[in-house]
């Protein structure tokens, strides 16, 4: 018996084998390297072990410089470790000196280029048919222009931006050229009706006409500066392979002294409403209305190399400029503020440390590290939308006030010239966004327990995956009825016809106004500066990527489904109506008072958590006429999966209060139970359901006795031969510690005993004082209560300790640990204290709950549920709660199970454990001590590693499982799922199928087992639940007494259970617990090759004589006939899949 | 519990009287030889019908270190990979054909008879792992094993017939749910006779202490019996943990009496041992610089 051959790696193990196969099906050529540096060869290589210093070493004299440079890393960071990360960074981001030739050289060509510009004759300006194969970069809306253009060579051509100024950084390099447009080309009287700015696109179609016929350069395409249409850019790659990393971006600029800034002051009109319109009437509102924006994109173009200089002598006077602004970059780059319409670019940023230096905020001689800081304290503390800053150190007398800027933009931050607002396109919403990131940073800054490096400049912070609610504006040619329907005309002209831009701060406020409180921060995504080939026309602005905005709930406001007004008679009621329009009524409340009011539909939590979606919708039609057709929201659509009941729509909250509830009676019930020979100390929970993380919570029974045989004494129920298998009824396990006292004997097996005999009592005593029907047996209770099953078992907190117990020969007392008693403790201990502390975390966080059950619902569906146990998925999703970093908390199913599957796969489970801090208890010394701890034993711990207060060296959890090969595939398949979900999430084009995720591949296991659905009582939850259900004798409702039902009788589980007793040693077997309906058999990779005979490795294997020697191998044919004989009844057809191995 | 090795790694099956042993080197050929010879396999099926089947192997039971009265040595046969779906009572029916079988017992692996201990009733003890088992099988005569072994390999025992039918799967399961309600007073009954003669052993053993104490005690006349005394009967019960408290209350006591900072050498060596510190700090982080370096983990994007 053979794996053939190109299945086999000489050395590699079949888990590994198949988790790279998959690997390459899946994604091509994606992150297998990783994978592949975890095989035996290299397997120390990569782990942190414990650093031998000789003692030489450590106690020589300390120089002076060296004691200088420890007591800095003491004082300044929280190690050296920080320190040197970000200078790792900074290596990282850097422009290389080869890379710099390369600029230079392609700058050079390119000026020489530039300047061979040939003039052409004067044309009119809407004449474009001089240029043969370049398209204007240019929306002409409207068509008629007035003026003449022609073609000159540049005045000037000259480096601009990051570049000079050393701060470019990788990736993407891109170099600004500016070329002056030669004074005779353009008129000063040009700043009227986007003259200059045509002219302007016109001058770079000629320049693009011209470079079109060099071979200097490789790619061409135009864009557009920060999204602003008005102001073209063309982009030029060097030709060959330096193509993708390098990009030069050409700037057509007047000379500086063009126009006078005083000309462009933000309340005066440049555009005239006449001509824009195209009617020649004036319009009857009198003057026409300022053009700020139109005004400030105009002056922008005069101020580059102002700025260049003002920027070079700030950086030649502080040391750090550089190694700060890239920081400063990098940091914003993480959370995509960096590029687009009214981002904060690198550009705003170096000019925010100028303000910072030349204010004396921060002082020239400190660290890059110190004024980064200092720099996003600075953001977080300080409101630009309130009161704006200023560059300009004595500006000249007509220069406009703050309050001219205020008036006119969102976000105030002037120029060193004091007339340019340099975040002029930012929204408010978007420097709140800024505000809250700083204010974020600099929080896990302060906290030394976390890891800031990571959690500010290492983790990106996608839409989807930082904010609780994400929805998209498709369709954004709606936007144009929506300013129509705003009264945006002026606004609109101000931004030349981009109603996109025009319409947003408007929407903003709006929602801002109607969230009110349900939400702590509302963002939208930058809309992107388009990009498009030289030879073809502009795109319109409805061509571009969907609008998304990004939601922050806040869970305390989230669970009213009703909006509470002013009162009827107050001023504000009327503005009230004019925001909810019909939707508002006066109701009156039990107070008495009578108030206006919205009420929205929502019985169940999930529905709750998605009112906002109704406001959004509901506000967006009534104001700004966007049909609900048009608001793609994602939300709640991972919810569907963990839906309990199709009718009622909830995702399993109210059930899981229903149980606990009924926990809490019961508890009490228990406690003032009376006539037991010891009292009762406590009673603590100890299931998932408990504390409302079960997958599929325990929904209460009433059963048809008919579809069930019966016992004959007691007449409990009984499953019948024939019929499908029963409802399965969860048995949820209750822990009761008794009394501790002299009279409990000081032996194991008595205490058993005794146990059985607590069991006995208290059935008689809740049968006959509460008419529970109640089954006692030697290690539990089960109680029949309300349509619940409850599993009580007695436990003694000594037991444990009894089990280790050991008299040497000498008759010295020692305590051993064993297997029974670390099982003991972890049920009647570990377990119950998890659970109560987990629940207190769900009061804390609602959506705690069904994070959980969409990260176990995933974990089982991908076959993972035998490897990763219930409690140690729960504590990996308590980690997401309690260190959010580098995002807060989440709200949302969706948002929390998205980060469970990035956290699964991007941790380091290999060289860090992960510390889940409940309850707060540990402190900074115990991470370290922990961490320490991790290193020095690496080898004997668990592969994955989770410490929390109560168990800080062992991760009980994870003890026994996953493996190395099965957590390896974890990380890959939750990569792989989280890619396909965070697609199918942002993709606005189609509604798909978000269960893709949790279907899993098959084809790469051996042997397939298919169940018959009858037989699977779980079948009815499957993540692809059949049409059909038989009925399994039970329906919801609960009527109290009655008989003992069928309580925890699962064929599967039963039938796993045999397999894997008899053939655990030889295969691997999956299954999803949650109504799957196939067993997956990987054979384990020792399985084949034939061994030499041995009494203790004879099991399932058949001997074979060759040659002289008596070896065995697998007896294949039976074990996969015993596969059916096994499950006799329940199997319904073993699949060998021998393309995979050969008998 | 020592486990005492009963089998040699490779189960020798030497043939009486093949080759006379003259040198080493051919008693090392003997053992090569010896493998030549295959076990007695006996192929076992589920039911007629079963398209494969496994392969029993049987031996007679042969013990070097011990001989315990259960497993005779000459009547006893060792039977290896038993599938789980046989039980005992089946294994008797199977192999009640080769002669008249005085016990049968199923093991998860070869081991030693266990030592009988109190009785235990069936609802106390833990469940057995279904897996593959090995059994002996007791025959009242030797003639038993002989016959057994003989058994030609193409004729499969059969486990479930017609007659016989075992149940396996649903079937089962069902089974085992209707067994595991036990009654509560039958329950009652096997914890109160465990109790019982749990009282009895430990009144016993009081009344043994009692009794040794006494000796221990001096007579009218001042003598003490000086006795071996019991094992582990010491004056003072002590355990490991009390020891090490001990221990630990002592070490702690000797630190509190010294001085910190008190002579100017220990000043000086302190500030000694916080440079160190830094510098291993130092050190450990460049470690782990330098292997994040190596994982590539300091590109932001």
């Amino acid at each position: 018996m053979k794996r053939k051959a190109a299945e086999t790696p000489a050395d590699g193990d079949k888990e590994m084998q198949s988790t790279e196969s998959k690997h390459s099906q899946d994604e091509g050529e994606r992150p297998t390297k990783e994978l592949k540096s975890d095989s035996k060869k290299s397997s120390n290589a990569g782990l942190v072990r414990p650093l031998k210093v000789s003692n030489k070493e450590l106690y020589k004299a300390p120089t002076p410089e060296e004691l200088n440079q420890l007591k800095e890393t003491e004082s300044l960071f929280h190690c050296s470790l920080l320190k040197m990360q970000m200078e790792e960074l900074l290596k990282e981001v850097v422009i290389s000196e080869k890379k710099k030739r390369l600029v230079d050289s392609f700058v050079l060509k390119i000026t020489e280029l530039l300047h061979s510009v040939p003039e052409t004759p004067v044309v009119e300006l809407s004449d474009t048919t001089w240029l043969s194969k370049a398209e204007v970069p240019f929306i002409l809306m409207p068509k008629s222009a007035k003026g003449k253009f022609h073609m000159e060579p540049p005045a000037s051509v000259a480096l601009i931006g990051s570049y000079p100024l050393g701060t470019c950084t990788k990736p993407r390099v891109s170099v600004d050229l500016m070329v002056t447009i030669p004074a005779n080309v353009i008129h000063p009287m040009d700043a009227i009706n986007q003259r200059y700015s045509r002219k302007r696109a016109l001058y770079l179609a000629g320049l693009a006409e011209h470079l079109l016929s060099s071979k200097e350069v490789g790619t061409m395409q135009y864009s557009c500066l920060h999204g602003n249409r008005l102001r073209p850019v063309l982009l030029l790659t060097p030709p060959g392979k330096d193509g993708g990393s390098l990009t030069l971006r050409i700037h057509a600029c007047p000379p500086p002294d063009f126009l006078k800034p005083g000309q462009l002051h933000p309340q005066k009109n440049k555009i005239r409403t006449d001509w824009f319109t195209g009617i020649d009437a004036p319009q009857p509102g009198g003057p026409d209305a300022p053009t700020p924006h139109y005004n400030s994109t105009v002056l922008g173009d005069h101020l580059p190399g102002a700025h260049l200089q003002f920027l070079c002598a700030v950086r030649d006077q502080c040391g750090a400029f550089k190694d700060t602004v890239a920081l400063l970059k990098v940091w914003l780059r993480q959370r995509e503020l960096d590029q687009g319409s009214g981002c904060f670019g690198g550009f705003v940023a170096s000019m925010l440390v100028a303000y910072l230096l030349t204010s004396h905020k921060v002082s020239n001689h400190m660290s890059a590290y110190q004024l980064f800081r200092n720099a996003l304290h600075f953001l977080a503390s300080t409101d630009l939308t309130e009161n704006g800053i200023t560059l300009a150190r004595n500006p000249d007398s007509t220069a406009p006030s703050l309050s001219d800027f205020h008036s006119a933009f969102q976000v105030v931050f002037v120029d060193p010239s004091g007339h340019l607002n340099l975040c002029a396109d930012m929204t408010a919403h978007t420097y709140k966004q800024i505000q809250h990131e700083a204010s974020l940073s600099v929080q896990f800054w302060d906290d030394p327990t976390m890891d800031g490096f990571q959690a500010l400049l290492m983790s990106p912070k996608p839409l989807i995956r930082t904010y609780d609610h994400v929805f998209q504006l498709c369709g954004l040619s709606k936007l144009q009825s929506a300013c129509k329907k705003l009264n945006l005309f002026s606004e609109l002209m101000d931004h030349s016809g981009n109603y996109i831009i025009t319409a947003l701060p408007l929407l903003l406020s709006l929602l801002q106004r109607g969230l009110g409180e349900r939400i702590h921060l509302l963002v939208h995504s930058l809309p992107p500066s388009p990009e498009w080939p030289v030879t073809s026309e502009p795109l319109k602005h409805k061509e571009q990527p969907p609008l998304s905005f990004g939601l922050l709930l806040n869970p305390e406001h989230l669970a009213s489904a009703l909006e509470k007004g002013p009162p009827a008679d107050s001023p504000k009621a009327a503005e009230f109506r004019q925001l909810w329009g019909e939707r508002a009524e006066l109701r009156r409340f039990q107070d008495g008072s009578i108030t206006e009011a919205v009420l929205w539909e929502a019985s169940t939590a999930c529905l709750k958590r998605l009112v906002p979606q109704q406001i959004i919708n509901h506000l967006l039609q009534l104001h700004a006429d966007i049909p609900p057709s048009c608001v793609r929201y994602v939300g709640g659509l991972l919810d569907n999966v963990i839906i309990v009941r199709e009718e009622s729509c909830g995702t399993g909250e109210e059930e899981s209060l229903k149980v606990v509830q009924c926990y809490d009676d019961l508890s009490r019930k228990l406690w003032q139970l009376e006539d037991l020979p010891l009292s009762i100390t406590s009673v603590q929970g100890a299931h998932p359901a408990l504390r409302y993380t079960q997958v599929l919570p325990p929904v209460p029974f009433k059963l048809s006795y008919k579809q069930f045989d019966r016992e004959k004494r007691s007449r409990a129920l009984l499953p019948q031969d024939g019929n499908p298998c029963p409802v399965y009824i969860t048995p949820i396990k209750v822990i009761c510690h008794m009394e501790g006292s002299g009279k409990w004997p000081h032996d194991a097996l008595a205490i058993r005993h005794i146990k059985a005999a607590f069991h006995i009592r208290l059935a008689e005593i809740l049968k006959n004082t509460h008419n529970y029907p109640c089954h006692p047996s030697a290690t539990h209770l089960d109680v029949w209560k309300d349509g619940l099953a409850f599993r009580i078992q007695v436990a003694y907190h000594r037991e444990p300790q009894v089990l280790r117990e050991l008299l040497s020969p000498d008759g010295m007392l020692l305590m051993r640990d064993n297997l029974q008693a670390q099982a003991l403790e972890m049920d009647t201990q570990h377990r119950t204290l998890l659970t109560s502390t987990l629940h207190g975390l769900q009061q804390q966080h609602p959506c705690f709950g069904a994070v959980c059950r969409l990260a176990k619902r995933w974990l089982g569906a991908q076959l993972f549920g035998a490897d990763l146990c219930e409690d140690a998925a729960d504590l990996l999703v308590a980690h997401l709660f309690l260190h959010p970093a580098p995002n807060t908390a989440p709200s949302s199913p969706q948002v929390g199970f998205l980060r469970f599957l990035h956290l699964l796969s991007s941790f380091d489970w290999r060289n860090s454990p992960l510390v889940v801090n409940l309850n707060s208890q540990l402190t900074v010394a115990d991470y370290t001590d922990i961490k320490n701890g991790f290193a020095a034993s690496r080898e004997s711990l668990p592969t994955m590693f989770i410490a929390t207060p109560t168990d800080r060296k062992q991760s009980i959890w994870t003890r026994d499982a996953p493996s190395v090969q099965m957590l390896q595939r974890m990380v890959t398949v939750a990569a792989e799922s989280l890619h396909v979900l965070e697609a199918q999430l942002t993709d606005a084009t189609h509604t798909q199928d978000v269960r893709v995720a949790f279907r899993p591949p098959l084809d790469v296991y051996d042997v397939l087992i298919y169940l018959r659905p009858k037989q699977v009582p779980l079948v009815g939850s499957a993540v692809d639940p059949p049409s059909h259900e038989p009925s399994r004798g039970a329906q919801e409702g609960a009527i109290p007494g009655g008989v003992l039902p069928v309580i925890d009788f699962n064929p599967v589980s039963l039938y796993l259970t045999e397999l894997r007793e008899a053939f655990g040693d030889m295969a691997l077997f999956f299954h999803d617990p949650y109504g799957g309906t196939v067993i997956a058999v990987l054979w384990k990779p020792n399985t084949f090759p034939p061994l030499r005979f041995k009494t203790g490795t004879m099991a399932a294997r058949r001997v074979e004589v060759c040659e002289d020697k008596v070896s065995t191998v697998p007896n294949v044919e039976a074990i996969l006939h015993d596969f059916s004989v096994l499950g006799e009844g329940l199997v319904e057809r073993v699949v060998p899949r021998t393309e995979k191995w050969v008998v | 519990m020592t486990c005492i090795k009963m089998w040699d790694d490779n189960w020798s099956w030497t043939p009486l009287g093949h080759g006379v042993c003259v040198s080493l080197k051919h008693i090392r050929n003997a053992s090569v030889i010896c493998d030549d010879f295959a076990p007695p396999v006996i192929d076992i099926k589920f039911t007629q019908n079963s398209p494969a089947a496994h392969q029993l192997l049987v031996k007679e039971h042969k013990v070097r270190v011990e001989k315990t009265a259960s497993r005779p040595l000459d009547r006893t046969l060792f039977v290896l990979n038993i599938p789980p779906y046989c039980t005992e009572d089946v294994l008797n029916r199977l192999f009640v054909q080769f002669g008249p079988i005085e016990s049968v017992e199923l093991k998860d692996k070869p081991s030693n008879p266990e030592p009988a201990e109190p009785k235990l009733s069936k609802h106390f003890t833990p469940k057995q792992k279904q897996g593959f088992s090995v059994g002996y099988i007791v025959y009242t005569k030797p003639s038993g094993v002989t016959a057994a072994k003989a058994h030609p390999q193409n004729v499969p025992l059969i486990v479930s017939t017609e007659e016989h039918p075992v149940k396996t799967g649903l079937q089962k399961w069902i089974h085992q749910y209707s067994r595991s309600l036990v009654p509560p007073d039958v329950l009652q009954q096997a914890v109160d006779s465990f109790m019982n003669d749990y009282d009895q052993r430990k009144e016993e053993e009081a009344e043994r202490k009692k009794k040794e104490a006494e000796e221990q005690e001096e007579d009218e006349e001042g003598w003490v019996k000086v006795t071996k005394g019991a094992k582990g009967a010491k004056a003072r019960p002590h355990s490991e943990a009390a020891d090490k408290k001990a221990l630990e209350k002592e070490g702690k006591k000797t630190k509190r009496k010294e001085l910190v900072n008190f002579y100017s050498w220990q000043h000086r060596q302190s500030q000694r041992e916080h440079i160190a510190e830094l510098r291993k700090k130092f050190e450990e982080d460049k470690q782990k610089i330098a292997l994040l370096r190596a994982q590539r983990k300091f590109r932001p994007y």
